[in-house]
C-alpha cells in the first residue's frame, strides 16, 4: 500500500502541472480545432499584411516608386498590378522601367511589355516582346512631340498607332538623359497599398503558433515540454483517480 | 574492366543527353514572333496593320465569345486581299496562349501557336490537331460549324483554341462585312 505522503505529492504535482500547463493546453486545443476546420473557416484566405508581423517573418516591404505624369501617379505595387493614382489599371508582371504621357495617352514600360492607357487608366493596347518590342527597351520617353523607346544600343522612334520602330541616330543626345526618373509615390497612395505586397495566411500563422515554430526553435521546445508534461499530467491523474478508488475501499 | 567503364561511359553519355534535351520536351516555349507569323502568311506582300476599335457592341459579343471581360480598346490585325490574320491570347489553365489565326473569306485558313507557356497540355499545337479547323466559319450564335476533336489533357488548351478561333473569325466580320455571306447558319 502506498503511503498517505506519496498520494499526497502525486495530487500536488498533478495540480501544479495542470495550473502551470492548463494557458497553453487551452490555446492548443483551440488553435487545433481551428487548423482541423481551416477550409470551412476560410483560414487560407485571411491575408495578414500588419508590417510588425512581415518583418517578424522577414520579409520587408519595398519602397514603391512610381512616375508622375501630369497631375497623377503611375506606380507598381507589390503584386505586380499596375496603378494609377488609386486605381489597379492593368498587370505588369515585370519591373515598370518607365512611364510618359504623350498627346492623350499614357505609355508605361514594363520589363517585357509596352501599355498604352487612356488619360483615365483604361488600358488601350499591350505591345509585348512577342509583337516585336525589343527586349533591351531601357525606357520610353517623349521628345519634341514625338515618342522614343531608349534601348541600349540606340534610340528607336516609336509610331503609337501602327506600333512601328525605326532607329532615330540624330536625336539621340537629346534622349540620354530621360526626362522621368522613378521616384517614390505620395505617403497618401502607399497607405491605400497597405493590403498589397507581401502577406502571410492566418492559417499558416496559427500553424506556427500551434507548433511553437512562430517562436523559432525555442518556441518549439517549450511545446514539445508542454507536451510532456501533459502526458505526466494525465499519469497523475490517472494515478489519483486509483489512489482514490482504493481509499474508497478501505 | 573495359565493359564497366564503357558501362559508366554510357551511363554519363544518356543522362547528359537526357538534361540537355529536356527543355526542347517541355510544352512551354515561344514558336514564332508576332512579326514573323505575318510575313509567313503573307508573303510576298507586306500589309501595313490595322486596328479594330473595340466599340460596345463588338465588346459585349467578343465577352460572350470568350466568356470573359476583355481587356484593351482597340486589337491589331493585318489584311491583305480578303485574309486577314489575328494574334490573340487566351488563358488556357493558368498562363495565356497566344494563338495566331488567319481568315480567308469568312472561313479559317490556319492557326497556329505562337507561344505556349502552361506546362501541360502543349499538344495543341501539333499540326495534325491544327489542320481540324481549316474552313470552320463561324454558326449564327458564334460558334465554329465545325466539331473539333479534343485532346485527352489538355482540354483547357483546346476550349482557349476553339474560343479565340471563334474570336478572331467574328472580329473578321467587322472588319470585312461587305464580303458575303458574313455569318453561316448553325447546325
Amino acid at each position: 500500500m502506498k503511503s498517505t505522503k506519496s498520494i499526497k505529492l502525486n495530487i500536488i504535482w498533478h495540480r501544479r502541472l495542470g495550473l502551470s500547463v492548463f494557458l497553453v493546453l487551452i490555446f492548443l486545443a483551440i488553435s487545433g480545432f481551428a487548423l482541423n476546420h481551416s477550409p470551412a473557416l476560410k483560414l487560407n484566405k485571411i491575408s495578414l499584411s500588419n508590417s510588425w508581423l512581415l518583418s517578424w517573418y522577414g520579409f520587408e516591404k519595398p519602397a514603391i516608386n512610381g512616375f508622375k505624369l501630369a497631375d497623377k501617379w503611375l506606380y507598381q505595387d507589390g503584386n505586380s498590378q499596375l496603378f494609377l493614382d488609386q486605381k489597379a489599371v492593368a498587370p505588369c508582371s515585370t519591373p515598370l522601367l518607365s512611364g510618359v504621357k504623350h498627346g492623350d495617352a499614357l505609355y508605361a514600360l514594363c520589363a517585357d511589355s509596352l501599355l498604352i492607357l487612356t488619360e483615365n487608366g483604361q488600358l488601350i493596347e499591350s505591345f509585348s516582346q512577342l509583337d516585336g518590342l525589343p527586349i533591351n527597351a531601357q525606357a520610353i520617353t517623349a521628345v519634341e512631340g514625338s515618342l522614343y523607346l531608349i534601348t541600349d544600343t540606340a534610340p528607336l522612334a516609336f509610331n503609337p498607332d501602327s506600333l512601328a520602330l525605326t532607329p532615330e541616330p540624330k536625336v539621340y543626345q537629346t534622349l540620354l538623359a530621360p526626362q522621368l526618373t522613378l521616384t517614390p509615390i505620395p505617403n497618401s497612395l502607399e497607405q491605400q497599398l497597405e493590403n498589397s505586397g507581401p502577406s502571410i495566411s492566418l492559417e499558416t500563422v496559427i500553424l506556427d503558433l500551434h507548433s511553437g515554430r512562430f517562436f523559432g526553435q525555442f518556441g518549439v521546445l517549450v511545446i514539445d515540454i508542454v507536451g510532456l508534461l501533459i502526458c505526466i499530467l494525465s499519469i497523475t491523474g490517472l494515478m489519483a483517480w486509483i489512489n482514490r478508488l482504493r481509499q474508497i475501499k478501505q | 574492366m573495359h565493359n564497366s567503364l564503357y558501362s559508366t561511359v554510357l551511363f554519363v553519355g544518356l543522362l547528359t543527353t537526357t538534361l540537355l534535351t529536356s527543355p526542347l520536351v517541355s510544352a512551354k516555349g515561344v514558336y514564332q514572333s508576332g512579326p514573323d507569323f505575318v510575313t509567313e502568311v503573307f508573303a510576298p506582300h507586306q500589309p501595313a496593320a490595322k486596328v479594330l476599335w473595340l466599340t460596345d457592341d463588338i465588346r459585349q459579343q467578343a465577352e460572350k465569345i470568350l466568356d470573359r471581360p476583355l481587356a484593351g480598346l482597340r486589337v491589331r490585325y493585318h489584311q491583305y486581299a480578303g485574309k486577314t490574320a489575328w494574334i490573340l491570347d487566351e488563358i488556357g489553365k493558368e498562363m495565356p496562349i497566344t494563338i495566331g489565326v488567319v481568315i480567308d473569306q469568312h472561313s479559317i485558313a490556319s492557326v497556329k501557336i505562337l507561344a505556349y507557356r502552361e506546362s501541360r497540355g502543349g499538344e495543341v499545337r501539333y499540326p495534325a490537331y491544327m489542320a481540324q479547323y481549316q474552313g470552320a466559319s463561324l454558326t449564327e450564335r458564334y460558334k465554329l460549324n465545325k466539331s473539333i476533336d479534343g485532346i485527352t489533357g489538355a482540354t483547357l488548351s483546346v476550349w482557349a483554341v476553339n474560343k479565340v478561333t471563334a474570336l478572331a473569325l467574328y472580329y473578321h466580320t467587322q472588319v470585312s462585312p461587305l464580303a458575303e455571306p458574313t455569318v453561316q447558319s448553325g447546325k
